[in-house]
């Protein structure tokens, strides 16, 4: 508990620096995560049951030096010690666990409980304390090895002709030997003597909220293998409309122009005059602009809006040259 | 028609398909003058919209004309590859600058060995 102490003692401010950058990552993973929840919901339902169990297994064990990321501190409240959570992160939280379908408070404490240690253990990882590297990695490596080995073991089945490349031998090579020795190696306290900062905490940060770089390998070769050459016309169509090539049929003419807006938004477009002065021929010149732009149907709102903004900066810039006048 | 013409053009652009079957790639545009006008028209599009509304304060009467000058000088300013009048309609495939029929962007000579091997849809020889 005092190391612990120490430790966020000497990292409010790494913390409150890197929540910035920190605290978007986080986000845009949940956001895509509750993007794909379709897609992914089983996955979702047996890590969280794997969480569940081993959550109550990891509260016994290891309860004094890793009681920042344990579930009863996490349930009270959001903020902790000089580490509060994003608010947004908060929310997209709740969003996730209310739109899933199992027990709703459970999964959200959860959901919260794990982005809190995933912030945690970037900020350790990134200061170098091994001691608490060592205990998330032993926490970690217990609960999510085989949604993590399980890409690599597939993959290295699938093996295609890729030992040259410098990119496969890695996962292999580690895969092979962990397997080898029947889980032996990756379990137990790392000593971190010839590796520093290990992969291994980026690889078993990745695996909940984003998929990994061997994740990706191993679908597009899984996308590679069973993309079989196209048996006739109507399959090579299909396969040049996927790629863009051909036009989707019946032609759609607004395929990529419509942006959403109101007719209202194109049209009336006095609002955006307000930094333009209220006569002289500036204004007759911005009025005449605003009319070509409200009857042209081809470019968007935004685009619109920009060709007002560059006239005003364009006026700004010419104020001096303007006063002469 | 558009589409095979179109697609001849994205394989002259140097885009790798991102397809498992071999597909013969050209990776290479055909000369020099070629890859020029290539830039020329990548430039025209960056700098449209500022050309654009740099012209329209030049060809107005309303604003003064002081104004009008200093917008003169800074078109002129510009890059030289930025003004549209200077891309030139190539034969997509040999890169002839002269006789290319803007329909299907291949000069006649292309177009005339497409369309009697019959590699034209719609197009037949003319007898009337």
């Amino acid at each position: 508990k005092d190391k612990s102490a120490a430790s966020k003692d000497s990292t409010p401010e790494g913390a409150a620096k890197r929540r910035g950058a920190g605290a978007e990552t986080p986000k845009q993973q949940l956001l895509d995560i509750i993007g794909n929840m379709k897609v992914e919901v089983t996955y979702r339902k047996k890590l969280q049951q794997l969480k569940a169990t081993e959550k109550k297994q990891a509260m016994n064990k290891l309860e004094g030096p890793d009681s920042e990321g344990s579930v009863p501190r996490g349930n009270t409240e959001d903020t902790q010690g000089g580490k509060p959570l994003n608010p947004e992160l908060v929310k997209a939280a709740s969003a996730v666990a209310s739109s899933l379908p199992r027990n709703k408070k459970q999964t959200e404490s959860e959901l919260l409980a794990q982005l809190r240690r995933h912030e945690e253990t970037t900020d350790k990882q990134k200061k170098g304390g091994t001691i608490n590297i060592r205990n998330v990695i032993s926490e970690m490596t217990v609960k999510r090895q085989s949604p993590a080995q399980r890409g690599a073991r597939i993959s290295s089945h699938i093996s295609l002709h890729l030992d040259e490349d410098g990119q496969r031998e890695r996962p292999k090579r580690s895969s092979a030997l962990s397997m080898d020795s029947r889980r032996s190696l990756k379990v137990g306290k790392r000593l971190n003597i010839f590796t520093k900062a290990s992969t291994e905490p980026e690889h078993a940060l990745k695996t909940a909220s984003s998929p990994t770089i061997w994740d990706l390998e191993f679908a597009k070769e899984v996308a590679a293998v069973t993309a079989q050459p196209p048996r006739n016309g109507f399959e090579e169509m299909i396969q040049w409309t996927k790629e863009g090539i051909l036009w989707e049929y019946p032609i759609d003419n607004e395929v990529g122009m419509d942006d959403g807006a109101e007719f209202h938004e194109h049209i009336f477009l006095e609002e955006h005059l307000k930094g333009f002065p209220k006569e002289g021929p500036i204004r007759h010149f911005m009025e005449l602009v605003v009319c070509g732009l409200s009857k042209n149907p081809y470019l968007s709102v935004k685009q619109k809006i920009e060709h007002i903004e560059w006239f005003q900066k364009y006026f700004e810039e010419k104020k001096e040259l303007l006063q002469e006048i | 028609m558009a589409a095979a013409a179109l697609c001849w053009a994205l394989r002259a652009a140097r885009q790798v398909l991102p397809s498992p079957c071999p597909r013969q790639v050209r990776s290479y545009y055909v000369d020099w003058r070629m890859l020029r006008d290539v830039k020329r028209r990548k430039m025209a599009y960056e700098y449209a919209d500022e050309r654009l509304r740099i012209n329209a304060i030049r060809k107005n009467s309303i604003l003064p004309k002081e104004l009008q000058e200093a917008a003169d000088k800074e078109i002129a300013a510009l890059p030289r590859d930025s003004c549209p009048v200077r891309i030139r309609n190539r034969c997509v495939l040999t890169s002839r600058p002269r006789g290319v029929k803007r329909r299907w962007r291949l000069s006649r000579i292309v177009f005339r060995h497409f369309a009697d091997h019959a590699q034209m849809s719609g197009v037949q020889r003319a007898m009337w």
